[in-house]
């Protein structure tokens, strides 16, 4: 914790609870709670090997909830921070970060601080030049619908969907959420029962 | 044979190889399950492709290393940049935000009033374990409200002890013997008074508790709308530094953390915001336990990191923090609505003669 964490001495007027102000206007001693960060030697030894592996997961798990790769790549920062000071075993890594990603992405989409992206950007100048290009082309706006609605989804299925559509496996999701393995597919279909009744929604008032 | 579930035919569109045979020659055969079949497809479709980002197919892991190498405790011997800082602030740490005030909520107990209220008083130190999953599950507080921030405009140097004591009213701790390894004369930080205010939102709650898919608990009356007040501050530290520019120790003090409320009782608030969806229950309870003394401020402590323990620092209750690997050591107190901190890259028993022996 921040208490006894030399490497940033105006830490130790960073109490918990003491309306300490972050850098953008976080309330709260946030960064008093964010404890041992930097407790020197407690970095798990297998980090290195466990980035390499599992960084591009991370990113693409947080990037389909959030539709912009600057913004997944400051959420993988976050979750691989958490899991650099954790005792997750080794071998429950990836359902860890990977739900870790889902979690953290879905707190800041629901958080409505989300920016526009350079990717979104991108993606509403290829709306105007090709808008018909096939039928997975998806307009921007019925991207921001379908993250609008994955954020009012239950916190369970909507992991569920996105660690999913990130290439997870059934049993893996299911070992991830502590979910039967039978129970994952109808966790699924339901968020994408709900995503699409949303897209249709707006789409035949449009 | 009846029906396969829906999750059965979910599997199929994009693992057919986890479904049964038998349900899978029931689907071949069924035409009520191969309609199942298509529109399941279909709906996966039309939500892969609304959920496809481009930006996932071409991250920099390497540049992510490097980010990650200076924020990780390992590489904070050298001097870090201050890259973090933007992520720090990008992601108002949600987790540990509500964690804080509800931690500062969770400290005292008042009757109703109508104006500002204190309710809360620092008097105490005591640790509150919590782990970093828990930490990640937890919900982001201005999800149930607005979050005002006053005051400072964070930590500041300032050149020595009496500008110190000129620009915060508080007498920097004069320290007699330093710790073997500890070196030179210290330099001197200051932060001013700061305070956020907390405005309950009813409807935001609501919300927040929908998109996590849980029910909202029963509204109490008059909540909607109310607020909490924190104050910490201002406060001063002495630092002293290795020739590489990494802190040895640490003598910090500031006017303790305090609360206060209008309009609803203080009581309300709290055990409304305990009882949250997303709040793990075990962590809920133990912050409850707090509340039979309305003095006392939980420090959130890493259970697999830091190990607590309770010692005496001039006849006061203190509470001693450790790591685990025995390299830091910090000894925290409150006397008299200010909370002093010792800590350093040094053992406890030195930290404890350095607390013990302040002028």
């Amino acid at each position: 914790m921040e208490l006894v964490r030399p490497p940033r001495p105006e830490a130790v007027l960073a109490l918990p609870g003491t309306g300490h102000r972050s850098a953008t206007g976080g309330i709260g001693g946030t960064d008093g709670v964010a404890v041992a960060r930097a407790v020197p030697g407690t970095v798990r030894a297998d980090l290195g090997e466990v980035f390499r592996l599992e960084y591009p997961r991370v990113v693409g798990v947080a990037a389909r909830v959030l539709g912009s790769r600057d913004w997944a790549e400051d959420v993988a920062q976050d979750v691989f921070l958490s899991f650099a000071r954790s005792s997750v075993p080794a071998g429950e890594a990836r359902g860890w970060l990977s739900v870790a990603a889902a979690h953290t992405a879905l707190n800041l989409l629901r958080s409505g601080r989300r920016r526009a992206s350079r990717e979104e950007t991108a993606a509403a100048a290829d709306d105007a030049v090709a808008p018909d290009v096939a039928d997975a082309v998806v307009t921007l706006e019925e991207r921001r619908r379908v993250r609008a609605a994955l954020a009012r989804l239950p916190r369970k299925q909507a992991v569920a969907l996105v660690l999913r559509h990130s290439g997870m496996g059934y049993a893996d999701v299911a070992a991830a959420l502590d979910l039967s393995p039978g129970s994952v597919g109808t966790t699924v279909r339901r968020a994408e029962s709900a995503l699409r009744k949303e897209l249709d929604r707006h789409a035949s008032s449009d | 044979m009846r029906h396969p579930t829906e999750g059965v035919l979910r599997r199929l569109v994009d693992e057919p190889a986890g479904v049964s045979d038998a349900d899978r020659q029931h689907v071949a055969d069924c035409p009520v399950c191969l309609v199942g079949l298509a529109a399941a497809r279909e709906d996966a479709a039309a939500v892969g492709a609304a959920l496809h980002s481009d930006g996932a197919a071409s991250p920099d892991p390497a540049a992510a290393w490097q980010r990650l190498s200076t924020a990780l405790p390992a590489r904070a011997a050298t001097p870090a940049p201050a890259a973090p800082r933007r992520r720090r602030g990008l992601l108002h740490r949600p987790a540990a935000a509500v964690l804080a005030f509800v931690v500062v909520l969770s400290g005292a107990g008042v009757a109703a009033a109508n104006d500002w209220l204190p309710i809360f008083r620092t008097e105490q130190v005591a640790p509150l374990e919590v782990s970093s999953t828990d930490l990640v599950a937890l919900p982001d507080l201005t999800a149930y409200g607005d979050v005002e921030l006053t005051g400072d405009g964070g930590p500041h140097a300032v050149p020595d002890a009496a500008a110190a004591r000129a620009e915060t009213g508080l007498d920097v701790p004069e320290v007699g013997a330093l710790p073997e390894g500890v070196a030179g004369e210290p330099t001197y930080q200051v932060v001013g008074e700061l305070s956020g205010v907390f405005t309950f939102s009813a409807e935001k709650a609501a919300q927040a508790a929908a998109a996590s898919g849980e029910s909202l608990p029963p509204l109490p009356v008059g909540l909607d709308g109310s607020r909490v007040r924190l104050t910490a501050g201002p406060g001063v530290a002495a630092v002293w530094s290795q020739p590489s520019g990494v802190p040895t120790l640490v003598v910090g003090r500031a006017v303790a953390p305090s609360a206060s409320s209008s309009g609803v009782p203080f009581e309300t608030v709290r055990d409304f915001l305990l009882s949250l969806p997303g709040l793990p229950e075990d962590l809920a309870a133990q912050l409850r336990t707090f509340t039979a003394d309305g003095s006392t401020l939980p420090i959130p402590v890493p259970a697999d990191q830091v190990e607590t323990s309770q010692a005496e620092v001039g006849g006061l209750p203190a509470t001693v923090l450790e790591s685990h690997d025995q390299a830091l050591a910090a000894v925290v107190w409150v006397d008299e609505g200010v909370v002093t901190l010792v800590g350093g890259s040094v053992s406890t028993e030195e930290i404890l003669a350095v607390a013990g022996d302040l002028g």
